[in-house]
């Protein structure tokens, strides 16, 4: 058997599926396939892409309006200072900010120390 | 709406465009008329263009390829989809030679088990009489692919058809 051989029984093979082909009419197929004229087209796939759609809206809708989570810590405007932000700052700004407490009672302009026994 | 020359052309080619849809929707006439009918509205309507990288008929056979792919998906989700109505092939004709009708049930079976591929390369070659080159073009594989298709399909068709029917 030669490769030739092979071809042409392939060849005569094909042939004979395609015998029994029943070619609709040019016009027809033609005519029907113009604009204007309804084209078998499912109509699954505008369902599917208006499911896909409606999908798409309920989560956003979903997002939008649920509830915040439901959480003990709530953010506030007040600004976060650390703890050792102080360091940074120089010495004197720490030290003219407010005066070191003093004994009222050492105060020498308040409580003017009593005079001396036999001194003039 | 499409030149005249073009419907001309599509006109010449028309009977050669429905073997191959039937070749593409594993012989469902049905289907086929419904594949060329979107063909053809896809050329009216502009969104198949023909652009002269090939050979008229090769464009217009891919388009056809294309077209029967989508189809076979759509009618694949719809196989599966509920409340589904059965097909609606038409009666084969009784006056036909039941020896014959026979003969090429079985090998339409025969390139029905081929991968599809196999099946288009060999339909594009030995029935519309086109180059592996051409082939592969329609196929939109490359020629190397579409060789090993050629050699492994021929092989496998062989072997599946057996002697009797290779006359």
């Amino acid at each position: 058997m030669t490769p030739g051989d092979d071809e042409a029984r392939i060849r005569a093979a094909l042939a004979e599926a395609h015998r029994e082909d029943r070619t609709p009419s040019f016009d027809s197929v033609w005519s029907a396939a113009k604009p204007g004229r309804p084209v078998h087209r499912p109509a699954r796939r505008w369902f599917a892409l208006s499911a896909g759609l409606a999908a798409a809206a309920a989560v956003g809708v979903w997002l939008v309006a649920r509830p915040p989570p439901a959480t003990g810590w709530h953010p506030t405007g007040t600004r976060w200072v650390g703890p050792t932000v102080f360091l940074l700052q120089t010495p004197d700004l720490v030290t003219l900010r407010t005066l070191p407490p003093l004994d009222p009672a050492a105060d020498p302009l308040a409580n003017p120390p009593p005079a001396r026994r036999g001194l003039p | 709406m499409a030149p005249p020359d073009l419907e001309q052309q599509i006109a010449a080619l028309h009977p050669a465009s429905f073997a191959w849809a039937l070749a593409c929707t594993r012989w469902n006439s049905a289907e086929a008329e419904e594949v060329l009918q979107s063909v053809y509205l896809s050329i009216l309507e502009g969104r198949s263009r023909f652009d002269g990288r090939s050979t008229f008929k090769t464009w217009l056979f891919s388009v056809v390829r294309n077209m029967a792919a989508r189809a076979r998906r759509r009618h694949w989700l719809m196989a599966r989809a509920p409340g589904r109505l059965g097909g609606a092939e038409p009666d084969p004709d009784p006056l036909d030679s039941l020896a014959s009708r026979q003969r090429a049930d079985h090998i339409r079976r025969a390139l029905g088990q081929l991968p599809a591929r196999q099946r288009e390369v060999l339909d594009l070659v030995f029935f519309h009489e086109m180059s592996v080159e051409d082939a592969a073009s329609v196929m939109g594989v490359g020629l190397g692919a579409a060789r090993t298709h050629y050699h492994r399909g021929k092989l496998r068709l062989l072997e599946l058809l057996g002697p009797e029917d290779l006359r």
